[in-house]
């Protein structure tokens, strides 16, 4: 019954060509727009580390004096100084953490093959790769010996591996970063993920970095951050020594917490922290308070999704609508000039219910041709974004739930749009429309 | 005369199609005045004048890992070396660029620090004498910084005591407009400002203040640099492309990342707000597109139906005009209460963007004009279609009984 209906849905469509390309039109422009922004709305709203989200932790620590403000919802710092995120990354609780911060070096292996590059770098502590789940593919992270001596030990992204030793295993080579020379310790796979979430300031959806170095190179080496200083308060900063004892925030920290009563522990040890580091002066203010947000709550905090894509997506349904409206009223027009036909179909025995079914059959055709030729346009509109913007080309994709949710808008669209035009075209009684033939 | 009530009459015995128009009519009225408020917003944004001759500069950022020279040496050679390419007007080092999205930005103080006292925030750059020339600024007020004020150093403790800033960032922080010649503060270090340009943007177009910049005269040659270059008009992408391998050719223990105009630059840090604009005229334009087809279709639709009724009232005298009219009338009836719903959520949905979003006020005349442009455009899809119901034959109407 099913395949009879599909084919008097096909012969009806076919008997008016222009109506239904109407028809398809309006359904495939509303969904190639409504696609077009809900990708981008998709890929940037995306959980990026889906199976420990909720239990990646980025403490925040209110080390303003009473007063001073920062730009923040919640006038919490995003960021930690130095020495809070050191103290926090040094102490027994919670057993993975890391502290860091994005900076870069001139990468090049002392001798003419391969020109010198850019590259930014990561440093931190060793626990970043269990925190994020980063695999090996050759060697493993910098022991904590290593960490401890300030060696100047590196782990590389597969990419730069790639670039530089074409994809062989690497492990205790030297590279030279700046002028000094570090040895690998280890290759990471590739992230899962187009996000950098463990840092949003300077662009969410940038690439990861490719180098990994320790976190205790910053004294050692003197590193300073390439990405945002944020000060509060008059202080004489005169050279990286004064820097990491500032007020300045300036680090990221992530921290794992396994479950609800870790998350209470750990916010008790972050409020005994600041307590006792107002014992030495600093933290000038009445009331304690820190910010203790998982993956999920952190970027939606930092306003990861712009919001310039909000009203986009919120534009393009209210556009669907409008052509589903559209779709609707030509399906009036069709379903009532086909009465008599359907007149007809009654008084030989087919049944409301029959007739109801083949409308809807005949609508989610149209659905399922205007779902897949709206696909081709979101297509072409994500290639518009990519071109406009570059820094978009990870997010401006359809990845396979994408693909597969345009028919399935596009039908159930369809579908809303044909119930009334159906269920009155069922209510047709036999006898009007065989008395004027 | 305009048989306003035979009109609702007979729309009342077909709601369904006219209330599926009057749907179309408010929803693409909402959606196009709040959107074109938003073209007409990114679009002042995208086109103001930023007040740098952007089509000649552009700029090079170099980072030096070599350590056998000294830093502040080499940046003075490439200086000149730049400065004496053929096409080249000036150039400067920087230690950020303008427009680029990346700098520095710091509250001037009144008072030094830690005296409490009025801050007013601004972006600044490091550059020296040949600054204002190469960024090609004009000045309004008081003089250029003279070769011995710029201080040339590594040592953080020396730092410049003059400045030159934009005419914006005085206005502010010397409302009654004696700001040259004032002292003002960074941090505790007192500068005077010598000379007021009339207009410049700092580092980052959407800043809560793109307008306050301050110029210090002072270089200290960092292993991450910028250099900004004026070339003569037309002469830019020539000297851009020979640029690194002669800066190579002097001195190779470094890497040039970035050699990119300064228009280029601009762009990129646009590129969200010229792709929400372009999305939203592909939304606008579709969307027209779309509702006008639906009206026409509809209306279409209508005179098929009432064939026989526009046949029995030709032969009952009626002329073309009137059939004419009487779909236009009727049409401008249904659109108007459209309007009416869309005029009203469109000022509903501008409160909402504005609340929800960093959007500013929808004004009123755009949804006036988004209201006599929809008004227009559904007028246009009516008169085919009742054209074509005044050529039905009074005869029609007595044929087929």
């Amino acid at each position: 019954m099913f395949l009879h209906y599909i084919d008097l849905g096909w012969r009806s469509l076919r008997r008016t060509p222009l109506v239904s390309f109407l028809m398809v039109l309006a359904i495939a422009l509303g969904i190639g727009i409504t696609m077009t922004s809900l990708s981008v709305y998709h890929m940037m709203s995306m959980d990026p580390i889906e199976h420990k989200s909720s239990r990646l932790f980025h403490p925040q620590l209110q080390t303003m004096d009473d007063g001073e403000d920062t730009w923040s919802e919640d006038n919490l710092p995003y960021q930690l100084t130095y020495q809070d995120a050191k103290n926090l990354a040094e102490a027994p609780f919670p057993q993975y953490k890391a502290a860091m911060l994005r900076t870069g070096f001139t990468v090049h292996m002392d001798n003419s093959e391969i020109r010198p590059f850019i590259q930014n770098t990561r440093v931190t502590h060793s626990d970043f790769f269990t925190l994020f789940d980063l695999s090996f593919l050759y060697g493993s992270a910098w022991t904590q010996e290593q960490a401890d001596a300030a060696s100047p030990v590196a782990v590389i992204s597969e990419e730069l591996n790639e670039k530089l030793f074409g994809g062989e295993n690497s492990v205790g080579r030297q590279i030279y970063l700046d002028d000094t020379s570090f040895r690998i310790v280890g290759v990471i796979a590739p992230w899962q993920t187009h996000m950098k979430f463990y840092d949003v300031n300077n662009g969410a959806f940038n690439s990861q970095e490719g180098i990994y170095i320790p976190f205790s190179l910053i004294a050692a080496m003197d590193i300073n951050t390439w990405g945002n200083s944020n000060g509060w308060k008059f202080e004489n900063i005169r050279s990286m020594k004064d820097k990491r004892q500032s007020e300045i925030f300036w680090l990221q920290f992530w921290v794992q917490l396994e479950d609800e009563a870790a998350v209470s522990q750990y916010g008790d040890y972050l409020m005994s922290y600041m307590a006792e580091q107002q014992k030495f002066g600093r933290f000038n203010r009445e009331q304690l308070e820190y910010g203790l947000r998982d993956v999920n709550a952190w970027l939606d905090y930092r306003n990861v999704v712009s919001e310039d894509n909000e009203v986009l997506v919120a534009l393009s349904f209210m556009f669907l609508a409008v052509c589903l409206a559209n779709i609707l009223g030509l399906l009036l027009a069709k379903f009532m000039r086909r009465a008599p036909e359907v007149g007809v179909r009654r008084a030989l025995g087919a049944s409301k219910r029959q007739v109801f079914l083949q409308h809807i059959i005949e609508v989610s055709m149209l659905g399922l041709i205007g779902g897949l030729l709206g696909i081709g346009i979101a297509q072409l509109g994500l290639w518009g974004v990519r071109l406009t913007q570059e820094y978009y080309s990870p997010l401006a994709t359809m990845d396979l739930s994408m693909l597969l949710s345009a028919p399935v808008i596009a039908i159930s669209a369809c579908v809303i749009a044909g119930l009334y035009p159906a269920w009155l075209v069922c209510r047709t009684t036999p006898a009007t429309y065989l008395k004027t033939q | 005369m305009l048989e306003i009530k035979p009109i609702i009459n007979a729309l009342r015995r077909s709601k369904v199609g006219a209330i599926l128009l009057l749907i179309q009519i408010a929803i693409t009225t909402a959606i196009v005045s709040n959107a074109a408020f938003i073209i007409q917003d990114r679009m002042t944004y995208l086109q103001q004048e930023t007040g740098y001759p952007e089509q000649d500069i552009f700029s090079i950022t170099v980072m030096t890992y070599g350590k056998d020279r000294d830093l502040s040496q080499q940046f003075e050679e490439d200086e000149v070396l730049l400065r004496n390419l053929p096409g080249v007007v000036d150039a400067s080092l920087s230690n950020a660029v303008p427009l680029s999205g990346s700098g520095s930005a710091s509250g001037m103080g009144l008072k030094p620090a830690p005296e409490p006292g009025r801050n007013v925030r601004a972006g600044y750059l490091f550059g020296d004498d040949h600054m204002l020339n190469t960024l090609g600024v004009k000045l309004t007020q008081g003089r250029n910084f003279a070769p011995d004020e710029v201080i040339v150093t590594q040592d953080p403790g020396k730092v410049p005591n003059v400045a030159i800033a934009s005419s914006t960032f005085v206005e502010e922080a010397y409302p009654d407009g004696d700001g040259l010649g004032k002292l003002m503060y960074m941090g505790d270090k007192p500068f005077k400002i010598i000379g007021i340009v009339d207009k410049m943007k700092g580092p980052w177009l959407k800043d809560d203040r793109p307008d306050n910049v301050v110029i210090f005269p002072y270089i200290k040659a960092e292993t991450y640099q910028h250099i900004i270059v004026r070339t003569e008009p037309g002469q830019r992408a020539a000297v851009m492309q020979t640029v690194e391998d002669k800066l190579l050719a002097a001195y190779d223990k470094r890497v040039f990342t970035n050699v990119i105009t300064l228009d280029e630059n601009k762009r990129q840090y646009n590129a969200s707000d010229t792709l929400m604009l372009r999305m939203l005229m592909v939304l606008i334009v579709v969307l027209v597109a779309i509702t006008a087809l639906g009206i026409f279709g509809l209306t279409l639709f209508n005179i098929s139906k009432r064939t026989r009724q526009i046949g029995t009232r030709r032969a009952l005298g009626a002329r073309k005009s009137d059939i004419i009219r009487y779909f236009l009338v009727e049409n401008t009836l249904i659109c108007s209460g459209g309007l009416i719903i869309g005029c009203t959520a469109a000022v509903l949905m501008g409160q909402q963007l504005l609340q929800r979003f960093s959007l500013p006020a929808l004004e009123l005349q755009y949804i006036a004009g988004t209201a006599v442009m929809v008004l227009v455009m559904t007028l246009l899809a009516v008169i085919f279609p009742a054209r074509r119901a005044a050529q039905i034959s009074p005869s029609v109407a007595t044929r087929s009984i």
